[in-house]
């Protein structure tokens, strides 16, 4: 009994053995891209792109894949194929299992932060004159929507599609009743109108402070135009006092000021929205175009606009010489190509159809996410509502291009999540809120310091 | 009874490997011998389990002792090796121990409180009455509901402007914060006991469907009131099923990320930081795979000794009819 159990275990063990080494041998492709001449020939070809999915539009999206493979069959003869991931958990897992077995899809479309990461695992295309020219020249692009393609101009991967610059929305009629005639350009200001703006019910701002995302970006805001881009070559700082700076005038709007809802302690972005739309708030800063559908349903149709948020650092009242110009962090999408794709001609010739002028601007009357193409960009410029995210997107400037972001803006979170007992309590103690900047410190420096 | 039969085994033992004539023959008779059992019938089962579990353990455990993040992760096979470093790095220097007593306490807690209200509630539905079907199909709402949408639900209502703060505010008491703080940790008990009882309340009405009718008859003949039958009669019944019960349920507590990550989403606040939040987080958002993978290597040690004590108490590998052939 003893050696028919063994003599099993050896055989399926043997098998799971045969299939760990072919598992570990089906990788590396040959890159065997043809370089042709002119137009791309891809007939009998498929070409694979992996795009996150639009919970907001799904028939939309589903139209727009169509209408978009027609026409990519009808320019290259090549059949185009949508594979979608619903969150960015699922596209890690994509992505990573796509680069540890060489094979998936030919194009990715990634978030702009995500960026960073794709091009730290170096699975990637670099983009040289070769490629550029393929995709219709670098100038074709808003020249801001480039600054988080790649670590420095010589090593680029990502070409941006989408820009969703972040803007803030403020209630005309409420800011016009307090006798406010022009929306706030420095923190400071921003904070006093919160105040003047607050009576009753209704809060002059409406902030999401339990958001995942939200807070790192205020607080990387105002650094950046107080001079700390966060990442500084080998170092890390978040111990800087702008850095605390920072979180003291955004945790004071709640307990300072008041002049927030008690409840946004458990506030996502979208419930921030929500209140906004209401008509319970006058400012809500950190959001973008894409609101415009959910607000022309709204309480405050009619009554709102976008503009820059400030762009002058809390407790001053200009910016200081080496403070950046930074009106949002550089959002939206790039596209990337696979270094293991055996198709790399008709994936550029497919990025280079959808990032022409016409194809973006339908892009952005379907789904509202702003051109990259600059004269796309261009002609949406005589539009009021959008000029404001147009001037945005302009003024935007990349997160630090290192692989070690991904821990820096956890950790910036973090000292927000962790700090949402003591707003709703009504005060973060100087000592605890220094506290947790040593510790988002430490982490991030220890994961900056792995960045190869 | 069980070890009766492996003192029957133990008896049987040296006529088998005698292996003479007449008692050969008689074991021919009752089927096929232990030793030339079809074994080969066990491959499929066996390389399936081999794909689908032995080898993604066996890359788990390597990841384990590799250095392996975003920036090694294309070349995975010449990740250096670093030995126990990354389990050093979990123990010193991440919350891995606090997520560990974390997990651990939430588990034992949720266990603690769920087995009462499913034995309680199979015990009420055990009697045919009207609307049982109706009660019964009722307490296994929770069960059927997906995590995601448990989770989202409760969410809503605990904002801190949300319904049950509004209650608890008309009849004078102040609920304060729900999904951040200290009482974040109560929050997660409570709602995966709202979960996870079903699950319990499921084994124990199989227990006692598994109560012969004679034994209930022989109880009332004696007069057993109704404290006395389920003390000294059904309970008994029950006692394999809910013990299974117990430890399947404290596993799923620990192992449960939806909840915890739907309720407090990532990253969660340092009272709820549970073990599989840590490991998604050192995964997904900081790429430290080796890491993670290192981390995951210790939950599994931790989930191992609980089932490793139940199946040497339950003997699950000694059964009657097994011994017989």
């Amino acid at each position: 009994m003893e050696i028919t159990r063994k003599k099993f275990l050896t055989a399926v063990g043997g098998a799971g053995a045969l299939s760990l080494a072919l598992a570990a041998c089906g990788g590396n492709s040959t890159s065997s891209s043809t370089g042709s001449n002119g137009k791309v020939d891809g007939t009998g070809k498929t070409l694979t792109v992996l795009f996150s999915t639009k919970p907001q539009y799904p028939q939309e999206q589903q139209a727009w894949f169509k209408k978009t493979a027609d026409k990519f069959k009808q320019e290259t003869g090549a059949t185009l194929q949508w594979e979608t991931f619903p969150t960015a958990n699922d596209e890690m897992t994509r992505i990573q299992t796509s680069v540890v077995s060489g094979t998936g899809p030919d194009v990715y479309g990634l978030g702009t932060t995500f960026t960073p990461t794709a091009y730290s695992t170096g699975a990637f295309v670099k983009l040289g004159d070769a490629e550029w020219n393929m995709i219709g020249g670098k100038d074709k692009f808003v020249p801001a929507s480039l600054g988080i393609s790649g670590p420095d101009d010589k090593n680029q991967i990502g070409i941006p599609f989408v820009s969703r610059p972040f803007v803030m929305a403020y209630n005309t009629e409420l800011l016009q009743n307090a006798g406010i005639d022009k929306p706030a350009t420095t923190w400071d200001e921003f904070s006093e109108h919160g105040k003047k703006l607050t009576s009753g019910d209704q809060f002059g701002l409406a902030i999401a402070y339990k958001d995942n995302f939200d807070p790192w970006k205020f607080i990387w805001g105002m650094s950046i135009q107080a001079g700390n881009k966060l990442i500084d070559g080998k170092s890390v700082k978040i111990d800087d006092p702008t850095v605390k700076k920072a979180y003291e005038t955004y945790f004071g709007w709640l307990t300072n000021d008041h002049s927030v809802d008690p409840a946004s302690v458990g506030w996502g972005n979208a419930q921030a929205l929500a209140a906004f739309a209401a008509g319970k708030a006058a400012y809500f800063p950190m959001t973008s175009p894409l609101s415009i559908p959910t607000l022309d349903k709204s309480a405050v149709k009619g009554k709102y606009k976008y503009a820059l948020m400030p762009m002058i650092p809390p407790g001053a009242t200009s910016r200081p010489p080496n403070g950046v110009e930074a009106a949002s962090i550089l959002s939206g999408d790039n596209l990337v190509v696979a270094d293991y794709s055996k198709q790399k001609d008709l994936a550029f010739a497919f990025i280079k159809m959808i990032t022409e002028k016409d194809a973006q601007s339908d892009y952005y009357s379907i789904f509202g996410e702003l051109p990259t193409n600059a004269d796309a960009a261009k002609a949406l410029n005589n539009d009021p509502m959008v000029a404001p995210a147009l001037e945005s997107a302009a003024k935007s400037v990349a997160t630090p291009f290192s692989g070690a972001w991904g821990d820096v803006q956890l950790a910036l979170t973090n000292v927000a999540v962790q700090s949402i007992p003591d707003l709703a309590a009504g005060s973060v103690s100087d000592s605890d809120l220094s506290s947790r900047l040593k510790d988002a410190q430490s982490k991030s420096q220890a994961a900056l310091d792995r960045a190869k | 009874m069980s070890i009766e039969a492996t003192r029957k085994n133990r008896r049987t033992a040296p006529g088998r490997s005698a292996g003479d004539g007449p008692s050969r023959k008689s074991r021919k008779r009752k089927g096929v011998t232990e030793r030339n059992r079809p074994l080969w019938l066990l491959a499929p089962g066996g390389l399936l389990m081999t794909l689908v579990i032995l080898i993604p353990l066996a890359l788990g455990i390597y990841m384990s002792v590799i250095d392996l993040d975003q920036y090694t992760l294309r070349k995975w096979l010449s990740t250096p090796f670093i030995g126990v470093e990354n389990f050093i790095e979990a123990i010193t220097k991440t919350e891995l121990l606090r997520a560990i007593w974390i997990s651990v306490s939430f588990a034992i807690i949720s266990t603690v409180v769920t087995v009462p209200l499913g034995v309680a509630a199979a015990v009420v539905t055990q009697n045919a009455y009207r609307g049982r079907a109706v009660v019964r199909a009722v307490f296994l709402i929770p069960y059927v509901l997906p995590s995601f949408v448990v989770a989202t639900v409760w969410k809503t209502m605990l904002q801190p402007d949300g319904i049950v703060n509004t209650v608890l505010h008309n009849v004078g008491i102040e609920g304060g914060l729900w999904l951040n703080g200290p009482q974040s940790y109560w929050t997660l008990i409570l709602v995966e006991i709202w979960a996870a009882w079903p699950f319990i309340y499921l084994l124990a009405l199989a227990g006692l469907q598994s109560v012969d009718h004679e034994v209930h008859e022989a109880a009332a003949l004696d007069g057993a009131l109704w404290w006395r039958k389920l003390r000294y009669v059904i309970f008994p019944y029950l006692k394999g099923p809910v013990s299974l019960a117990f430890l399947l349920g404290t596993l799923n507590h620990i192992n449960n990320f939806t909840l915890p990550f739907v309720l407090f989403g990532a990253p969660a606040p340092a009272d709820v930081n549970v073990l599989p939040i840590l490991v998604y987080v050192t995964s997904f958002q900081s790429f430290r795979f080796g890491l993670s993978a290192a981390m995951a290597v210790v939950s599994l040690i931790l989930i191992l000794i609980p089932l490793f004590i139940y199946l040497r108490a339950v003997k699950l590998d000694v059964h009657e009819d097994g011994v017989k052939k």
